[in-house]
């Protein structure tokens, strides 16, 4: 299989998991084991692009494929849009859970660059996280998306400054204003919600 | 390590059903694996060998033919099966009970042939599948096609044989203008198995809904066709209510209680109605 | 002395998160210890139960396996509190996940194989599950030996001969009297069930025993130097001979408080020759194995006057601390001297026991005990309003602490205590309180309003104490050695702020060395309590001036200028008015080098400490003394709204408000207050665990044992953080960590009852719990969904 870019041959066991595999075999321990029954999303690696949970998949099943894991979000170094919006975000505490929600989060800005906050929730539900409470996490992802798609970098404050006032349901449901100053987020009707 | 087994990957029908035939007990489908590899972490399922049928051409085939009729092959997964432009034109139910199972990331492993062949009382595809008519293709010494009702016969238990291979649920052509709608109780808005589940289908043309729902019987249970025809949605509504909970026999676990159970049940029916009656899916 | 502030209150980012997002930040089980060898548990199907026999011939001729450990091997007890357990069960198990035997192998798979092998003979006991059966003298005793338990004399009290682990009082006045003297009184019950912290690293330690009587451990733990601390006692060794690493903890909220596995790790890697062992827990023994939340049954009384003043609270609290209390029993006594919520009250009884029980035994968890009791106190407030007519924002403004009031322990309340009415105000106006609230679109739901006041002080004992070393480079940076550890708080964010502030340095040259190590990061008492930023912000303050004094006694010899007319600024030191004769931190760090090439001074090593202030025990018969190092206000306020078809509760939007002193990093503090308030959502709405007749716990996985996803987020969460300084905190603050799921449950019981006219006693607050309480008031003719429209 290609891993992060790298083609790594090895003869595994039928049992193995591709998540141990990862991290025994390869030592790439970014990738996290949170309850190995698929629950939690602590183990989510791209395979052939798509997210899938590492303890659910053998590692004789991904024999010929491409997978994906935090490790290759990077550069040469330099953090992906994707990283540096989580960092700025504060949509990291422990950090257990983030590797897990970078590849759920990557998969879905790869499929869909251009996504509804809706949609976001939909890519991150199955990552669970015991510390942040998913709203700064969401703000990274729609960041990072905006971030992609303009191809013009925000500045750290912008996040910085939306993570720490305002409202979700400001922007909750909609789509044109999530990155609107608060002040005119929150004038604005709100849309719906979820 | 999940455990010791061997695991074969073969390209066709026939390979497989002579590695299933050969390894006989021991030998079982692997497809997406979501419940398979948690059954075997926690010692439920010991198999000697995994024979992994994704790789099947015959079995990755989603197909929608020009009526409307689709066929889901036992590979294609629950994410391909509810990104399907075409499967959410003309089923918009069964995409909606497709995406209520689990999680995205177990979507794109989880298949639609799979949940069915867990035999979960609370497998989401089946109520739905149940209400449009569909049945499923298995092959073993010979190819036969069992209508769903037959197919789960009890908790955790299908017709199928030990070395036989299911490979596809076929959907009957909807009917022009068919509704469809899916419902489903959980214990919070993320990802939970099933309370209790209601689906159901209308065709405005003749009247007829079909009504099926899961979690709250060994099987998920068909309930007989109801001529809705002119009826106001309130009334039709608590016939189908009163029907379902008749057909119900629900227990009590760490999930719900009996009572819960058949207290959402008979809303879950009403809603599904009132759904169906007005438009469709909401 | 007002002083403009660079750094101190800026949303400065974590420095760590680069570690985290790249997967480059090492957790424990991420470590490779060379030769390192994996362990797997045996354990009790019983809730109690006598080891009869213990078979394990079969399981060492497993390939792989380096040793078999039962508990007939080990002869120890431990505990920070009350020493009340073993490291693994010995003649008898108390509760079903108890581990009961070890195997160590050089693969898991080995070791969980050769555990399959061992064979267990139990004879099944007659198990003890509510505490307040527990309480009974016919009951049977979970521990018979409590009598001779090794305990924290004077302030715990175990009852020997009884299922009793500790028994706090607080007395206040006459409360019987003034209850029995009030106009108006109520009483009330209320429960919670035990529940799990759900880290989402679980419990993993790896521990090497070294020749010569020594040990180094790598363990996900909330207090490296408590772990030391009793692993050295119980085993009889120096503390130098125990080493403690902690690198990245995946979470802890409580949970890594105590002892985990460490004890277990070191045992086994004992048995096998010195060779290191990983013990790690899979999230079902995190569940079943690992301590939980202790579950508590409340009843309470209040007598209030006609016009509205509270005369009166009479409380009992019996704690289902499970098998073991060590740490429960501190979780009894803190949520005793706060246990009549933030009011002034001249008359106050409370009991609160903690009840051995044949459950998952209880631990610190985020809140310590007040998310639980207020659960009862703020439900009962509300019901005391009700009574007396008065609107629950009034009722609580009447009774509010204030400045010259005492709270139940006597201490006095000051203006530096914060100000409790604000937050309660604050809170009121973000959910528009004065306004009608508008109803609902659908036909079968119904919303409601709720609010609920909270608290919480430190827990910790008299002495607790901390330092910090703030060394300079080279380069003129700084780098802060502590044993605190930011499982995610955000704290070493905060303590870097600080000491950018204090040493005139930009925040990218000051960090925090990541991994504490007893053997270089000073001693910090344990990283729980939310006293970190407190009292490291203060020991950091301290070792920074240390740092100052250095640099300016360096600079004295090197300009020759009396140390008093020196200025730290811009990182250099001048004398005051001469800027052009400033000399740079970074020529000052390891000491000056004049052009001849002497040298004087030598590297800066800031050294800061801090001790708690003016704490004092409790008198064991009134609970009367001084708890708290400072105490943190707030309330909750939700607009809720109610399916009466489903049950099921949607939080619309839900408003903390705290008085946080002073906001450190305001991105930080955002993080504590919605991660705190989902936690306490799942308090509210889903958690708690479930057992069967026998005791099994029927709930041990994530499949059943359901924690908030980002589905489940309300629509709006809506922090509010005032900032009334707090004397002696650093810049002002106060912890706000725990606080943000204090009482959450407690405002959504209350819009429950706001929106449907039912009274809920019990948690969570689930779908079926709601929707079986609609039913039943349906039978008595009260129907819910009807109420708004009457």
């Amino acid at each position: 299989m290609t891993v992060n870019g790298v083609v790594e041959t090895a003869r595994v066991p039928a049992g193995l998991t591709l998540l141990e595999f990862l991290r025994g075999w390869l030592h790439l321990t970014g990738t996290k084991e949170g309850c190995s029954i698929g629950e939690c999303g602590a183990c989510t690696v791209l395979l052939d692009g798509k997210p899938v949970t590492a303890c659910l998949v053998l590692a004789v099943e991904a024999d010929g494929a491409t997978v994906e894991t935090v490790e290759g979000e990077a550069t040469d170094g330099e953090l992906s849009a994707l990283q540096t919006a989580f960092v700025e975000a504060g949509a990291v505490q422990c950090g257990f859970c983030t590797p897990g929600m970078i590849m759920a989060a990557r998969g879905l800005l790869r499929r869909n660059p251009d996504p509804t906050d809706e949609e976001i929730v939909e890519a991150i539900a199955g990552n669970l996280c015991r510390c942040t409470g998913y709203e700064a996490i969401l703000r990274a992802v729609c960041v990072a998306a905006a971030r992609q798609r303009l191809d013009a970098p925000l500045t750290g404050e912008t996040v910085a400054s939306q993570s720490a006032g305002g409202s979700l349901g400001g922007e909750a449901g909609s789509k044109e204003r999530r990155f609107l100053p608060r002040r005119e987020a929150r004038r604005a009707p709100r849309a719906g919600g979820r | 390590m999940l455990g010791s087994f061997g695991y074969e990957r073969p390209s066709t029908i026939d390979e497989a059903l002579t590695l299933l035939a050969e390894c006989n007990p021991g030998a079982l489908v692997l497809a997406g694996g979501t419940d398979l590899f948690v059954d075997v972490r926690a010692g439920r399922a010991s198999p000697r060998l995994l024979v992994d049928v994704k790789r099947i051409d015959a079995l990755r085939r989603l197909v929608v033919d020009v009526e409307g009729g689709v066929s889901i092959g036992a590979a294609v997964t629950l994410n391909e099966l509810l990104e399907n432009r075409r499967v959410r034109e003309v089923l918009p139910g069964l995409c909606e009970a497709a995406a209520s199972i689990a999680t995205y990331p177990l979507r794109n492993r989880a298949t639609a042939v799979g949940n069915l062949c867990n035999a979960s009382p609370a497998a989401d595809l089946a109520p739905i599948l149940l209400a449009l008519g569909a049945s499923i293709v298995v092959h073993g010494d010979q190819e036969r096609t069992l209508p769903l009702p037959q197919f789960v016969v009890g908790v955790k238990r299908t017709a199928m044989r030990a070395h036989e291979l299911a490979t596809r649920v076929l959907v009957p052509p909807p009917a022009s203008g068919l509704r469809s709608t899916f419902l489903k109780q959980q214990r919070l808005r993320g990802h939970d198995l099933a309370v209790a589940s209601v689906a159901g289908t209308y065709d405005p043309g003749t009247g007829r809904m079909q009504i099926a729902f899961g979690s709250c019987a060994p099987t998920p249970v068909l309930v007989a066709p109801i001529e809705a025809k002119g009826n106001v949605a309130e009334r039709a509504g608590e016939d189908v209510a009163r029907r379902v909970l008749a057909a119900a026999a629900p227990i009590s676990d760490v999930r719900a209680s009996a009572d819960y159970r058949r207290a959402v049940l008979s809303v879950l029916a009403r809603r599904v109605v009132t759904n169906l009656l007005e438009g469709g899916s909401p | 002395m007002p002083r403009e502030l660079r750094v101190v209150g800026t949303p400065v980012v974590r420095e760590d998160a680069i570690d985290k997002v790249t997967g480059a930040a090492r957790y424990t089980t991420d470590l490779a210890v060379p030769g390192m060898l994996r362990a797997a548990l045996v354990t009790s199907p019983f809730a109690s139960a006598r080891i009869l026999r213990i078979e394990t011939a079969r399981a060492r001729t497993v390939a792989g396996v380096r040793a078999v450990v039962t508990g007939a091997d080990l002869d120890v007890r431990l505990g920070l509190y009350l020493r009340d357990k073993r490291i693994l069960a010995r003649d008898v198990v108390r509760y079903q996940g108890e581990a009961v035997a070890a195997v160590v192998a050089d693969t898991l798979d080995a070791a969980a194989e050769a555990c399959r092998l061992i064979r267990m003979e139990y004879e099944e006991l007659p198990a003890v599950l509510d505490p307040r059966r527990a309480m009974q003298p016919e009951a049977p005793l979970v521990h018979p030996e409590l009598g001779s338990y090794e305990h924290m004399e004077g302030v715990f009290f175990p009852q020997a001969g009884t299922n009793v682990a500790h028994h706090q009082k607080v007395r206040k006045g006459n409360a019987k009297a003034a209850l029995a003297s009030s106009d108006v009184r109520i009483e009330a019950t209320f429960d919670n069930p035990p529940v799990q912290h759900v880290p989402m690293e679980t419990h993993a330690a790896i521990a090497q025993a070294l020749p010569g009587g020594r040990v180094e451990l790598w363990t996900s733990s909330q207090s490296p130097y408590t772990v030391r601390h009793l692993l050295a006692h119980a085993f009889g060794l120096t503390h130098a001979a125990v080493r403690v690493h902690v690198p990245h903890v995946g979470g802890g909220f409580g949970g890594k408080a105590g002892l985990g596995v460490e004890p277990l790790a070191y045992v086994l890697s004992r048995a096998c020759g010195g060779r290191p062992v990983c013990v790690a827990m899979s999230r079902e023994q995190e569940f079943n194995t690992i301590p939980s939340r202790q579950g508590l049954y409340t009843t309470i009384r209040l007598g209030a006057r006609r016009d509205g003043r509270l005369m009166a609270l009479d409380a009992e609290y019996v704690w289902d601390a499970g098998a073991y209390a060590d740490y429960g029993v501190n979780v009894g006594r803190a949520a005793a001297y706060s246990g009549a919520g933030p009011y002034a009250l001249d008359h106050c009884a409370i009991d609160s026991f903690v009840v051995y029980t044949n459950k998952v035994y209880g631990t610190a968890y985020r809140g310590f005990g007040h998310l639980e009791v207020l659960w009862g106190v703020e439900r009962a407030m509300d019901q005391m309003a009700h009574k007396l007519g008065l609107d629950p924002v009034e009722f609580r403004k009447r009774n509010l602490l204030k400045d010259g009031d005492t709270t139940i322990t006597g201490e006095p309340f000051t203006p530096g205590h914060g100000k409790p009415i604000e937050c309660l105000e604050a809170a009121a106006r973000a959910v528009d309180w004065e306004h009608p609230l508008a109803a609902s679109r659908d036909r079968h739901k119904v919303r409601g309003r709720g609010i609920a006041m909270l608290h919480k002080a430190p827990a910790m004992p008299t002495n607790t104490s901390c330092a910090a070393i703030v060394k300079l480079d080279e380069d003129g940076a700084a780098d802060i050695l502590v044993s605190g550890v930011d499982y995610g708080q955000g704290t070493y964010t905060a303590l870097r702020q600080v000491a950018a502030e204090e040493l005139g340095l930009p925040i990218e040259k000051v960090h925090v060395t990541w991994e504490c190590d007893t053997a270089m990061t000073p001693y910090d008492w344990q990283t729980v309590a939310s006293r970190f930023a407190y009292m490291g912000g203060n020991a950091v303050i301290d070792a920074c001036a240390d740092c100052l004094r250095q640099l300016r006694a360096t600079a004295s010899q090197a300009l020759g200028v009396p140390g008093a007319d020196l200025v730290c600024g811009e990182e250099s030191v001048y004398p005051v008015g001469e800027r052009d004769r400033a000399i740079p931190y970074r020529s000052l760090a390891l000491g000056y080098t004049f052009p001849n090439g002497n040298a004087v001074g030598g590297p800066v090593i800031g050294h800061g400490r801090f001790i708690a202030q003016g704490l004092t025990n409790l008198d064991p018969e009134t609970g009367q003394g001084r708890p708290a190092q400072f105490w943190t206000y707030g309330a909750h306020a939700v607009e809720i709204e109610v399916d009466t078809e489903t049950g099921e509760v949607e939080i619309l939007r839900i408003v903390t408000a705290l008085d946080a002193g002073k906001v450190l990093n305001p991105l930080s503090c955002r993080g504590q207050v919605i991660g705190g308030v989902m936690q306490g959502l799942g308090s509210a709405l889903l958690e708690g665990f479930r057992f069967d007749a026998s005791g099994r716990l029927l709930n041990p996985s994530f499949v059943d044992y359901k924690i908030p996803t980002a589905k489940d987020l309300p629509r709006e969460i809506v922090p509010i953080l005032l900032e009334n300084a707090q004397p002696g905190g650093p810049y002002g603050a106060r912890g706000i960590a725990e606080h943000p799921m204090i009482s959450v449950p407690s405002a959504i019981g209350n819009a429950l009852y706001d929106a449907l006219g039912i009274e809920f006693e019990s948690l969570p607050l689930s779908p079926e719990r709601v929707l079986a309480k609609i039913h039943a008031a349906r039978e008595r003719g009260k129907d819910p969904a009807r109420r708004g429209l009457s």
